[in-house]
This record gives structure tokens, sequence and C-alpha cells, in this order.
């Protein structure tokens, strides 16, 4: 199988390079430019996306790791945790230039469907790897912690 | 706040270009024209209303988290009554029509896009608004007192008809644009002065992955390039080995740049970054190759204790002061360079065609990125099609007037047939300069018997940020640089004697401003040695700063976070500190309180209080208040930019150690003030008062004054 799926869509890959890593494979093969460069390193995590419901980070992930997978980026309208965020990150007004954003919110998606219920050190722990020089920290975890309470 | 009805008459062939649209407006003459040509016109306006109601306002202000899109739009929506959520935001043209009022180009910095918009564009939307509504009363046959606007409609007050804005269009095209229309009174308001949130279009393109950064762009047969960018400062290339670099896949092109940097076309930008790898080149580094931060730290130094520097500021008798005083006190600081790191790496797309161009970036500095383009294209600057885009913040970076990222883009694109987009990696932001400079300061104060402050004296010490730029002429005077005087020279306390000198040293490592500029180092050396002096003097440090200052602005702010800090009934085992200042015509007064704990400290509340003279949107100044705070505390603590042989030792976020979830205080609260004086900005006055507040909080918490950055403890 030469193909991964992206938020529910299947794209044949077969002449990508196997190494080549999977934000690259959106951004400039597939032209999906939601998912964002950052760092390159995997430390800003600005490429965040869910590979089988698990955040990653898409700069340090080679294709070959995705192959058959399902990946969910910040593109996907359906994903039932990312919506959840959605909601609560317009009710208080999170993003300011928006750019670490995407990664963030896919990032506490996959932090939801770990941990339905996880308490504010646990949302912290699992968030520190996303850099938001915007510095909307506070709300972040003020909008995770309102989908936490429901 | 008056109407400057002359200046609006003056500027009416500009203004009134922006009444109307889907059609053009002249430039001369008083009567909207239809432009026949075309459906939907090339704008030469702020508000475009097309048939189907669909209202666009056109933006010179740029949007890079600060809140400038949502905060000029609900000005002009308040004016024209136009259904908010439905407004379109398109970043505006290079035109002059958009220039800063009084100045003679687009740019958005200085905190200033809301304060020097906003009456004009509350002007067109209100004369704008006058005349939809004197069209459908003509229509209606009705007095213009008997039709009223809501949500882009007029509506007949006695019949309830409503006709929308769109359907006016033909109706208002040759009408005579109305002069001297009255603006809104404060009742009237329906969304300046209320908690808006940021504009729902723009939010949820940014929840969805679909707002465009200039590292979205992409068009037809678009190439990406990957830079090999020096590593000392002022290295020259001597000569460099692609042999393995040009057979890599997808590899189109190598070239040399005129700027000693190399540069890999590629297909894909991976491809570009895995061949710029294998370029070995051989440099000439220069003499900056022997020079490393303790080098650097004391050419700085040597200039701090020289007395024979420019003059900023000298009067009354500093040297009788200290003779007399009956306390003295004085430090010495350290301010290392900074890089601003925007989440969003640098780049620039540019598609050189013959005589034409087009670029696409975003950028603080339309017009000079524009011209440079041109300049470096051997273009007129109209035959440069510029399109800006949101940015992945800034905090300076993309307001560089060296314009070394757009400069980059036009080299590599420079007689290519594709257009190419030039992105740089988080290695080259970090280690490549146009950082906020080294900072070396002393202080000396003294204070009186009855605790008045009787004299002032500070040198500063470091790289100018303008000289060698377009800015230089009116920023660079007398040896001193005007970012060195913001906040040094202007504090807000009566103390009448004073010696301020400062230097500007030369150096090949570039600097750039960094969000509140020279505030990040004044507002720390003043409101650090005040509060020296107050403890000294044996008085609180609130009491100390109202005793010596007059402007009851200031007394109101530090009356405000005592109140609200508890301040007089501090908690025991914690460290609380005091700063205030006033950056960019807004006054910020913080109360912080931190928790010293295992050699390491935790900021837990931030009280503050500010004074924007009036708040268009207390939301939007909560939300950069709250930025700011967690901005400042990266640097504080952490992240630096230190030299080793002429290069930058950090390279990415692993080294250069940036602000994190964990390091965001538990608690931010944001009280304003609307003393109704002159408006102010907000995008960067939350964080000169943040650097100073955080060295009083850790003297009160550990009984030592930590005055060099970022402040390890132990």
């Amino acid at each position: 199988m030469n193909a991964i799926f992206i938020d529910n869509k299947k794209y044949e890959v077969k002449d990508i390079p196997q190494d080549t890593p999977v934000l690259w494979v959106f951004r400039d093969h597939l032209n999906l430019t939601g998912t964002k460069f950052g760092c390159g390193l995997g430390m800003c995590g600005a490429c965040t996306v869910m590979l089988d419901n698990q955040a990653i980070r898409s700069c340090q992930t080679p294709l070959s790791d995705a192959i058959g997978k399902n990946i969910t980026t910040i593109e996907n309208k359906e994903d039932k945790e990312l919506n959840s965020l959605r909601v609560a990150w317009r009710e208080y007004d999170v993003a300011q230039c928006g750019y670490c954003q995407g990664g963030q919110l896919v990032n506490a998606a996959g932090l939801l469907k770990a941990n339905s219920k996880p308490n504010e050190q646990e949302i912290k722990d699992a968030m520190q790897g996303n850099i938001c020089r915007c510095g909307t920290y506070n709300k972040i975890l003020t909008a995770v912690s309102s989908v936490v309470k429901g | 706040m008056t109407l400057n009805r002359r200046e609006f008459i003056k500027n009416s062939a500009l203004v009134s270009a922006s009444f109307v649209i889907g059609f053009n407006l002249p430039t001369k003459g008083m009567a909207a024209k239809v432009e026949k040509k075309k459906e939907v016109i090339e704008p030469n306006a702020f508000i475009k209303i097309e048939p189907d109601n669909k209202i666009t306002f056109y933006l010179g202000q740029v949007e890079m988290g600060q809140g400038a899109y949502t905060g000029i739009a609900m000005c002009i929506a308040d004016e024209l009554d136009a259904k908010w959520e439905e407004i379109i935001f398109e970043p505006a043209p290079v035109k002059d029509v958009f220039n800063i009022p009084g100045m003679p180009m687009m740019l958005t910095g200085g905190s200033m896009s809301i304060k020097t918009q906003q009456q004009r564009v509350r002007q067109v939307g209100a004369t704008l608004r006058y005349m939809l509504k004197t069209a459908a009363a003509k229509k209606w046959q009705v007095r213009t007192y008997d039709v009223t606007t809501k949500d882009s409609f007029v509506i007949n007050k006695r019949t309830k008809e409503k006709l929308s804005y769109g359907s006016l269009i033909g109706d208002i095209q040759d009408m005579k644009i109305p002069q001297d229309v009255k603006l809104k009174e404060k009742n009237e308001f329906n969304l300046m002065g209320k908690r808006v949130k940021r504009h729902p279009i723009e939010v949820e393109e940014k929840i969805t992955g679909t707002a465009k950064f200039g590292i979205d762009v992409r068009l037809d047969d678009m190439k990406y390039a990957c830079l090999v960018q020096p590593r000392v400062f002022g290295a020259k290339i001597k000569s460099f080995d692609d042999s393995k670099a040009k057979n890599m896949p997808g590899v189109l092109k190598i070239k040399q740049l005129p700027n000693q940097k190399i540069a890999v076309i590629a297909d894909y930008w991976y491809q570009a970054k895995k061949a710029s790898e294998a370029i070995k080149v051989v440099w000439d580094n220069g003499d900056f190759e022997k020079i490393s931060n303790d080098d650097l730290i004391k050419i700085h130094e040597d200039y701090l204790n020289k007395e024979d520097l420019p003059v900023m500021k000298k009067d009354g008798d500093v040297s009788k002061a200290f003779d007399e005083a009956f306390k003295t006190v004085e430090a010495q600081y350290y301010f290392p360079y900074l890089a601003h790191a925007p989440m969003e790496p640098l780049n620039c797309t540019v598609h050189h065609k013959g005589n034409k161009a087009f670029m696409s970036v975003g950028g603080q500095f339309q017009t000079l990125y524009r011209a440079t383009c041109a300049k470096l294209l051997g273009l007129k600057p109209e035959d440069v099609e510029y399109y800006n885009n949101y940015l992945g913040s800034s905090f300076g970076r993309r307001a560089n007037p060296s314009a070394d990222f757009v400069i980059d883009a036009v080299y590599v694109a420079s007689n290519e047939s594709w257009p190419v987009q030039t992105l740089w990696t988080r290695e080259d932001d970090i280690k490549m300069g146009y950082f906020r400079p080294m900072t070396v300061d002393k202080a000396k104060m003294s204070v009186n018997k009855d605790g008045k402050i009787t004299a002032f004296k500070a040198t500063v010490v470091n790289q100018s940020l303008v000289k060698g730029t377009p800015f230089e002429g009116f920023m660079f005077k007398d040896g001193i640089d005007a970012t060195q005087r913001e906040g040094l020279e202007s504090h807000p306390y009566n103390i009448p004697s004073h010696d301020l000198k400062s230097f500007c040293p030369d150096l090949p490592i570039s600097t750039l401003w960094l969000r509140s500029v020279g505030h990040t180092t004044s507002a720390p050396v003043v409101e650090n040695i005040v509060d020296q002096a107050a403890i000294a003097s044996g008085i609180d440090p609130i009491d100390f700063r109202i005793k010596n200052m007059n402007n009851p602005r200031y007394i109101k702010l530090l009356e405000n976070v005592a109140k609200q800090s508890n301040w007089y009934n501090r908690e025991k085992n914690s460290g609380y500190g005091v700063a205030i200042a006033e950056s960019f015509g807004s006054i910020v007064a913080y109360v912080i309180k931190i928790k010293v704990e295992n050699n390491d400290y935790k900021v837990q509340n931030v009280w503050a209080a500010v004074d924007c003279g009036t708040a268009i949107n207390p939301l939007g100044i909560e939300n950069q208040i709250e930025g700011c705070v967690n901005f400042t505390m990266g640097y504080i603590k952490s992240a630096q930019i230190t030299f080793k042989n002429g290069a930058v030792q950090q390279n990415n976020f692993y080294d250069y150690e940036v602000n994190r979830i964990t390091d965001a205080p538990d608690n931010i609260k944001v009280e304003i003030i609307n003393s109704g004086e002159k408006m102010g900005g907000i995008g960067e006055v939350g964080v000169p008062p943040m650097f100073a507040a955080i060295i009083n909080a850790l003297y009160d918490a550990t009984g030592k004054r930590y005055t060099n950055f970022p402040i390890k403890l132990g």
C-alpha cells in the first residue's frame, strides 16, 4: 500500500521519498498548509498532527511511518475532540497571531483522546511541548480545562 | 476626542476615495463614479460594499496577533452600523491612502495601529452611513431623521421597511460626499469600548488551519529555496563546493547571492534544505571570529565607565546631590542580545516576471518592502504587486528597515522563471541576528531625608538600532539613538538633577527593535533603582513612588494595583514586586507575586492596571497584557543569545528557551482605567514593567538584587 489517509481522505504517496517528514508531505507535496513548520526538531509543537489518534510531531515523522495510517490535522472538521476544543477556543478568545494554534488544538485533542479527564497539571504537562510566542497560555489552559469540565 | 474637520477636508481627496466601492472613486472632485470596466475593481478604498450586501474592509495595518484588524474594524463597523459577524477583511495594497497619517509609508509598529487609524476610519464609516441613510430616505421620501441603520440595513422607522446597504450603492455613486459628518457619541457605540472577541472570521481561519500566513503562499509552478547563511557576523564566502548538493533529488539551481548567502532552489523545501546541508563553504570569517561574549561585555563595560560620553540629559547638580544625600543607591545591569524568534520562520515569496514582479509576504513595512523588491529588480515600485498575509507573530522581527529576509527572497527569485518561496530555518532565525542589542547600564540615585529623590545618574551602552538604516536621519542624533532615550529620559519621577549619558558602540552584530524597544531595558533600570531607593529610605515602594511623582494617571494605577494585590497586607513567604512604566502613550502598572523554591522561581500572580486613554476593546487589551507577561517571562528566565568565536552559540528552541505553558503565571488580572487622555498603544506596553517587577519581587523574596538577565538564582 502506498497511501496515507489525511482527514479521512486518501492520498497516493508512492512518488514521494519515504524519508520525507510528513509535515513536508502535507505542506509542499499535497499543498495542505494548515499544519505549520516551527522548528524542524520537534521542539515547538507547531506541526502537531494525530497519527491513529495519537498526537505526534509531523516534522519528526517520516512518511514511511504513516503509510496506511489515519492522520488527523487541524483542517479536520469532523473530529469530536477538536470540535469541542474549537468551541472553547472561540468562547475564551484564545488565538492571537494564530500560527501555533493548530498545533495547540491538535495536541490538546490528542490529550483528550488519551485521557478525557486530565487535571490541570496533566494538561500543562501535555501542552508544555507546544510553544506560543504570543503567550496565550493562560487562555489555552482555561479553554482546555473548560472542555474537560464539560 | 474631537474630530479634526480641517484635516478631513484637506485629505478628502484621499479619504473620499474610500467611501463607496464596487466602483472606483475619483481622487479629484467630490462625486463618485462607476468603474465600468470591471465588476469588482482594484480597491482604492477602505470599504467595499457589493450589491449582495457583502462588506469588505481594506486594512493597511497588518495582523500579527495584536488584534489590529479587529480593533480597527470595530471602529469602522460601529460608525457604519455594519453587521459585525459578516464583515470581510482584506489586506490593503500598497497605496499612499493607507499610510500612517503624517508618515510617508504604510507600517505597523510602535503600538500605533488603532490610535493612528481610529479617527479617520470612523470618519469614513460615519460618512458612508450618512450617505446610505440619505439615499434610503430619498427613496422612501421621508426625512433622514426618520431612517435608522442596523446590521448593514437602512430601516424606515415608521414603516419598518428595510433596504440593504448593497441595494443602495447605485443611489450613492453620484452623491456629493458630505463633509463634517458627525461621529457617534459614546452612548451610541455598539462595539467601541465593549469587550469584543477577535473577529469570528479570523478566529475560524485560525482554528481550522485555513488562515494564510506568508509561509502558506502557494503559486502555480512555485519552487522553494533554503539558504546557506554565514554563522560569524561579517563573514564572506571564499569558495564553496556544491558538487554533491547539485545532484541531490529535486535540486533545480544553486546560486550565490550578492549578500554572502547561497541559495538552493528545489521542487520542495525539504529537498532544498537537505541539499543546503551538503554544500561545503570555505568562509573568510574576518576579525570578528576572535570575539566571544566576554569580549562583547568588556567592550560595553569599557564605555560604561567613561565620563565623556554623549549627554542625553543634564540638569541640576548631580554631584552636590550625591554629596548631600541621605541615601544613595547604585547598580549595574546586564541585558543580553535577544532573538525575536517569531513562531512562523521568516519567509518571502517573489515572482520576477520581467518588467513586473509579484511578492507575497507577512511584513510590517509594506511600502519599504515593495520598494526594496523594486529597487533590486530595477523596477518601479508600482510595477511590483505586493500582497500582505497574516504574520505568524513578529515582535518587530518583520519590521526590519534593512529588509533582510525580503532581500534574500528577491535575490533568489531574480531572473528566475518560477515564483520562489525563500524560507529560513529556525537555526537561521536564532543565529543570524537582527537582535535586541546587548545593553549594559549603570544607575545611581540619591534621596534626601524627606524621602524625595534628589538626583538620577545613568549610563546606557548598546548598539544603535537605526544607524545605517533609512531611520538613521531622524532617529540618531548627536551620538544618541532615540531608542536609548525611551523610558530613561521620560521617567515619571520629580527629580531636580539628572546626568544621563549613552553610547552606541559599532559592532558587526545586526540589531533590531524587539517588542517595546528601548523600554525593554530602561524600565527595569528606572523601576529597580527607584525600588532600591525606596527600600534604602525605609519607605514602602508604592508609597515612595507616589511621593515622588505628580501625574495623577500614574498615581491612580499604583493605587489600583496596591488595592488589587492587597499590597499593604502582603502574604508572608512570598515575594512581591511593583513596577510602572509608560510606553507608546499608555501606562501599565504591575504588582507581581512570586514563589522561590528549589533555586527556582515562579510567578503566581500578576495584577495589572492599564491606562491607554480610552480603551477601544477592553478584551483585546487584556489579551495583549496577558500575552506580554508570558512573552516577557521567557526573556526573564532563560532566553539569551551569546557569542563564541564570532558566532551565536544557541541553535533552536532546545537551547534558546522561550516561555512555555509551565512558566505562565497562575493568575493574571487586568484592570483598565479609562482616563480619557490621548489614546495610547497596547501591543507592546505590557512588556516593560514586567522586566522590572521581577527584579523587585526577587529582592523581596530573597534579599538579593538580580540585575543580570536572564535571571537564574543561586
